[in-house]
């Protein structure tokens, strides 16, 4: 690596709540003047604005990355919004990483924004488009659903006991009954109660998932040039790493996050992590579901594949224990605004290798802490790995430019570093702001000046060349997949282009109606969580002689009967009933029943 | 390469939508600016010392330098009418019945401008740089809405 060394020297967050009475703006200056404050610099010591935040469609607010850049210190600066779903909160550290390290900045103000609450009846909605518009709405999909066919996948995979993993939620809980930031936080709750909480899509119980939460979070960052003006304790960004699955979930690996992976020894390495397990002392894994943060703890080679339950059950992800693991509290128990949730992860790492994490801190003198978060279409892994000690193998000074002017600059900046850096400012101020005031149902009923609004807008999706061959195919009762001679792989649903050898496929076949249940889970609720009269049973399952696989729903069976493995075939609609649609396909039965 | 369609009648078109609304609530400065709106029916501001500048509506922090604001400034009623324009279409491209005017107004003693509508005009045309006056809906009307305000019209005298 050539480039800067960045460090975090400022954080700052509001609390999380269910609802908050300001403003997306006004939520996002509460946590970055916090983050300045907790430094002692000023707006005009910024040289560039970074904001993360997740879509558009929470807020309500096109263009949202605008909208916000007020409250993020953006006037007159340099400035950009990254959105990369879920894993926005740790891509956003990223990216103010690499305006720093790039050596264009010597300080970058990175902030995340999330206030979920404006979206009616409920977020869930902004997020169903993310399913295929042809092949996966139609079915109406729940968002529950793709968690929940991960974590049976995930269980099933290796026989995991459900009672490992809500130890999880848990001990997050736990944690978060020492933020006083959490919306979440219950010292005295229990795996029982995880165990006794509604089901809302089997295996996913209510307490297994983190709540909706407005709130925002702000990290300040120093080139090597400036950090030891601003503190004696610049906690080191030792490395980065980001990595994308495929783009087809329903032919992904759902027990193992590669991605992550992959994104943690991109990390590893340039942080000259060679032992990840012994020189790993603090984890802030994405834990939006309980599970997934044991899935994201294997992905970052922190355990062996399927033995983080293990690790979870024993302890060992304690606070106290060998790996303490979300000693925040995590989304789970701290909430999950989410781009600031993920950003709040790399705060709490900067507050822990800090040793200012006060009631939450971990035991002894942690050196080196990891943070990730996961987003788009569960696909994306972004991994930062920081540390006290500056990272080796960098240096050089890259040619300056796009700096803001100098003289705006507090006077701390401009004067040489002190030789004793005990003459520093002792910090006083606390992180927490002000904000995040909880607004109470009532309340926002009858907000004053409150505005409702629906977008009006209704869109007509071209199914494309692939995809229309492929609905004419279900019409005649036939599944028409794509072949790539390349990589050999037959694949479902078809598509013209080979994501993997990036080059043409090279010619459709006809393949089998019959399939494996890949996963599958028991839904007992609509997309804005409305129960429903009869659970739905919706199923990944591998069409036979493809490598690839489709959501679907299964049918005439008890959800009882359902397991991993069934094999299945497509009931189909009458012929004159068929119209082109994955509709075709009534739904999966179990194979050879009458 | 790649299959090409030539019978347009075969290319489907799948419709859908993104079945959410939003409940929009205006923050600690917009309850503010709201509430006096509707109660006292003036137009508050907030005054940035350090910036010599007051913004309106009235904000809860100063975007130039990050200095946390109080709604403390009252501004207007008058002001000056720093551009408009006329709309003669609607969002769909259909003519209006009736032009609208929409204008960018300076209240007095503010650095910034609302947006709003131009009303109750006269004979004489509008001009950039005119006196105007806010117009507000009568006491038992308000809703606390920015439709609390009708518009600006032109100045008396």
């Amino acid at each position: 690596m050539t480039g800067k060394r960045v460090a975090v020297v400022g954080a700052g967050m509001t609390r999380f709540v269910r609802r908050a009475q300001e403003t997306g703006k006004e939520l996002a200056w509460e946590a970055a003047r916090a983050a300045l404050d907790s430094c002692e610099l000023t707006l005009g010591d910024v040289d560039a604005v970074c904001l993360g935040t997740a879509p558009d469609a929470f807020d309500g607010v096109h263009m949202k990355g605008e909208y916000l850049s007020d409250g993020c210190g953006a006037l007159g600066k340099p400035f950009i919004r990254t959105y990369v779903g879920g894993g926005s909160g740790v891509f956003v550290g990223i990216q103010g990483w690499y305006s720093v390290a790039s050596g264009m900045f010597d300080v970058a103000l990175v902030v995340a924004e999330e206030k979920m609450s404006s979206c009616q009846p409920h977020p869930q909605g902004a997020f169903l488009t993310i399913f295929d518009n042809v092949l996966e709405r139609p079915l109406e999909p729940n968002l529950l659903w793709i968690f929940a066919l991960e974590m049976n996948r995930y269980m099933h995979a290796y026989g995991l006991d459900k009672r490992d993993i809500a130890a999880v939620a848990v001990k997050n809980k736990r944690n978060a009954a020492d933020h006083p930031a959490a919306l979440l936080g219950q010292a005295d709750i229990t795996v029982e109660d995880v165990l006794a909480s509604e089901t809302l899509a089997w295996p996913v119980q209510r307490l297994d998932v983190s709540p909706i939460s407005d709130g925002a979070v702000a990290v300040v960052l120093a080139s090597e040039d400036v950090a030891a003006k601003i503190t004696d304790q610049p906690v080191w960004i030792q490395g980065v790493g980001w990595n994308l699955d495929t783009a087809y979930w329903t032919n992904r690996d759902l027990v193992y996050p590669e991605y992550v992976e992959n994104a943690a020894r991109m990390a590893y390495a340039m942080a000259g992590v060679t032992e990840p397990r012994k020189q790993i002392h603090v984890a802030e894994p994405y834990d939006p579901f309980d599970y997934k943060e044991l899935h994201h703890l294997e992905g970052l080679q922190l355990f062996d594949r399927g033995k983080a339950p293990e690790a979870s059950r024993d302890g060992v992800l304690n606070r106290d224990g060998d790996l303490p693991s979300c000693p925040s509290g995590g989304l789970l128990g701290v909430g999950n605004p989410i781009a600031a949730a993920g950003l709040m992860k790399i705060a709490e790492l900067f507050w822990q290798l800090r040793g200012e994490a006060g009631a939450r801190q971990v035991p002894g003198t942690p050196e080196r802490g990891v943070a990730q978060a996961w987003g788009d279409l569960m696909q994306v892994g972004t991994v930062v790995v920081m540390g006290t000690e500056p990272p080796d193998g960098v240096g050089g000074a890259p040619p300056r430019g796009g700096r803001s002017a100098p003289s705006a600059r507090s006077a701390r900046l401009r004067a040489p570093a002190p030789a004793d850096p005990a003459s520093l400012p002792v910090i006083q101020t606390p992180p927490l702001a002000a904000g995040g005031r909880p607004l109470s149902e009532a309340g926002f009923r009858s907000a004053v000046g409150a505005v409702e609004h629906a977008v009006d807008a209704r869109y007509a999706w071209d199914t494309g060349v692939a995809i229309s061959t492929y609905l004419r195919g279900l019409q005649s009762g036939r599944i028409l997949a794509r072949e790539c001679d390349e990589c050999e792989r037959v694949l479902v649903p078809p598509r013209m282009f080979c994501e993997r050898c990036f080059r043409p496929t090279d010619r459709w076949t006809d393949v089998s109606q019959t399939g494996t249940v890949q996963t599958f889970s028991i839904c007992h609720v609509s997309w804005d969580m409305h129960p429903l009269d009869m659970p739905e049973l919706p199923a990944v399952i591998a069409i036979d002689g493809t490598d690839g696989g489709l959501l679907h729903k299964l049918g005439r069976i008890s959800p009882d009967d359902v397991e991993v493995g069934l094999a299945v075939e497509a009931v189909w609609k009458p012929g004159a009933e068929r119209t082109g649609s994955i509709l075709d396909i009534a739904y999966f039965r179990p194979r050879g029943e009458p | 390469m790649l299959d090409k369609l030539t019978d347009p009648a075969l290319v489907r078109r799948w419709g859908g939508e993104i079945p959410v609304r939003h409940r929009y609530t205006p923050g600690l400065a917009g309850e503010a600016f709201f509430t006096a709106l509707r109660d006292r029916g003036v137009l508050l501001g907030s005054r940035c010392e350090a910036c010599e500048y007051i913004y309106v509506p009235c904000r809860l922090f100063c975007e130039r330098c990050f200095a946390e604001l109080t709604a403390d400034t009252e501004v207007g009623p008058g002001g000056t009418l720093e551009s408009f324009a006329i709309g003669y279409v609607d969002v769909e491209g259909e003519p209006l019945d009736e032009p609208v005017t929409v204008g960018l107004v300076m209240p007095d003693g503010a650095d910034a401008v609302l947006f709003h509508f131009i009303v109750e005009q006269g004979e004489e045309p509008l001009e950039i740089g005119m006196r105007v006056e806010v117009v507000l809906r009568p006491p038992g009307e308000r809703t606390a809405s920015i439709l609390d305000i009708v518009g600006f019209q032109p100045a008396a005298g």
